[in-house]
């Protein structure tokens, strides 16, 4: 028996990962309906930066997931119809002390190990890469598969792709209530109307843990909130994206030699230079429930430490800012699984500041795992249940 | 002066032209409209523009006026500020 709102695989979700769900799912021939609560990409997918990255990616399983979401990347920049200013010129860190250089001779060295495309930088690289440096950084590191793209009109393009294949995209739509019936099926109630479905895919970012609450499952994401402020063109201040090497220590919560306000927001320097050749600087950790206000504090900290690294950008006008919420997860990686309990049921959320490096890999995974083929990754250490891996074993 | 070359939002050269095809093209909210033309999103934040521009979302038919529509709202800073004075932290 069918009918009319009987769906195949349901997406909740219309951010990056829904989107990249949506196109390799449809294009793999499933039937995809999508239901976005508000517009599509209004969550932290149009509230964040657009590196695809690599530089920052712990050598090994995470830096390789990467790496093989870069070049789907690629592919769909040729792929796609709708341009996503996608530019593929690396990315650069740099460093300001000794402690940090030396940190970043080892990192290259364990990249270059793992066959990554990276490189040191000395004081003459950075020299000419921009004149707007401050003089007394040390040097730095390159990475040259990564590449940045607008990450809204990304995922635009990406949904404007799945329903060429015939996905489904419902926005204004909320799912306010999720179970299984006698069927097996999953009933989906909305606020325009009720579905069944015999998969859904929670792609919820931030949200994923109410989706999760309805099917009783406890999925440990939490907001970690980012801010950015955005300077008006007027001279070009570098073309590729350059972070301070102090960022993968904030991102991942090591020490840092800064002000007390730069560490207590977690401020490290991202300077992303945009198409339209604004660019974005960031960006600030914190950890401040699902608030999304423009913190003036915070705004000042990053601007503060833009000087640091470009003193000459001192007169250069700020003309805006935004905050976002990132999903995080204690061990840094996304989760993308199926839920044993609940066959049928899968989370693709807590990519925290990669999920726009991460979309098309994700997307593509969740393909697979619902067409039961091989996966491009192995998918173990993107399970759900690794959070709860403690408590079975002293069942076992 | 033709409507098709009147500019709407001077900051970054949108015109009138291209808001309305694009609003036709992929019937979006006046946010997705600024998103994807970029009207609104420089210099001056959209002051001169904003009104102009969800009117022609409206008028396409494809603003429907939710809550979740605010989202074309003035952010801090208010106005352009240099990294300068943005910057200085008191310590
Ligand atoms: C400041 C900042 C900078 C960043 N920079 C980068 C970067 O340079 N590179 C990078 O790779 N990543 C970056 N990120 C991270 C990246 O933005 C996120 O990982 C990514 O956007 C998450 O996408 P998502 O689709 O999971 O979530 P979202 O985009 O938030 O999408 C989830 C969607 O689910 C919808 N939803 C929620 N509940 C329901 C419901 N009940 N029913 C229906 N729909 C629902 C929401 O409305 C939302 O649209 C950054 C993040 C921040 C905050």
């Amino acid at each position: 028996m069918k009918h009319i709102n009987h769906r195949d695989v349901v997406v909740i979700g219309g951010g990056i990962i829904g989107a990249a769900i949506a196109y390799y799912g449809s294009k793999s021939g499933l039937e995809i309906t999508v239901f976005e609560k508000n517009e599509l990409g209004s969550g932290t997918s149009s509230k964040c930066d657009g590196d695809i990255l690599a530089v920052d990616k712990d050598p090994g399983f995470n830096s390789q997931m990467a790496l093989k979401s870069q070049k789907l990347v690629h592919e769909l920049h040729t792929e796609l119809d709708t341009p996503f200013e996608y530019r593929n010129y690396g990315s650069i860190l740099v460093c300001e002390n000794d402690m940090e250089l030396e940190a970043a001779q080892k990192w290259v060295k364990q990249q270059q190990n793992a066959g990554l495309d990276f490189r040191m930088l000395d004081r003459e690289d950075l020299r000419n890469e921009s004149k707007y440096f401050a003089d007394d950084l040390l040097g730095g590191l390159e990475c040259q598969t990564d590449s940045m793209v607008n990450p809204y009109l990304f995922t635009y393009s990406l949904f404007e792709g799945a329903k060429r294949y015939g996905a489904h995209i419902h926005t204004h739509t909320e799912v306010v209530n999720l179970y299984k019936n006698q069927a097996k099926q999953f009933v989906i109630e909305t606020n325009q109307g009720t579905f069944t479905a015999n998969k859904v895919v929670n792609a919820c970012g931030v949200w994923a843990p109410f989706i999760g609450k309805m099917l009783d499952i406890d999925i440990p994401i939490k907001p970690r909130k980012g801010q950015i402020i955005v300077a008006s063109r007027q001279k070009p201040v570098g073309v590729r994206n350059v972070m301070e090497f102090g960022y993968l220590i904030s991102k991942f919560g090591g020490e840092r030699k800064v002000d007390p306000l730069i560490e207590k927001y977690g401020v490290a320097l991202v300077m992303e230079p945009t198409e339209s050749q604004n660019f974005l600087i960031g960006s600030s950790r914190q950890f401040n429930g699902y608030e999304t206000k423009v913190d003036n504090e915070v705004m000042k900290c990053i601007a503060h430490r833009a000087v640091r690294f470009y003193p000459k950008i001192a007169d250069m006008t700020v003309i805006r800012a935004y905050a976002g919420l990132r999903p995080w997860t204690a061990d840094h990686l996304p989760i993308i699984s199926q839920v044993e309990a609940i066959p049928g049921f899968y989370i693709a959320a807590g990519h925290e500041g990669d999920g726009i490096s991460l979309a098309a890999i994700t997307g593509k995974l969740i393909e697979e795992m619902i067409n039961e083929t091989n996966t491009s990754v192995p998918i173990e250490p993107l399970s759900l249940n690794r959070f709860h891996a403690s408590l079975e074993h002293s069942f076992d | 002066m033709n409507e098709n070359v009147m500019i709407i939002c001077r900051c970054e050269e949108v015109t009138y032209h291209e808001l309305v095809s694009t609003a036709t093209k992929y019937k979006c909210s006046a946010r997705e409209l600024k998103l994807r033309t970029r009207a609104g999103m420089g210099y001056c934040g959209g002051r001169t523009c904003r009104t102009m521009v969800e009117k022609i979302a409206q008028s396409m038919g494809t603003n429907t006026p939710t809550e979740t529509n605010i989202s074309l709202k003035v952010q801090p800073p208010i106005r352009p500020v240099s990294f300068e004075n943005l910057g200085r932290i008191s310590k």
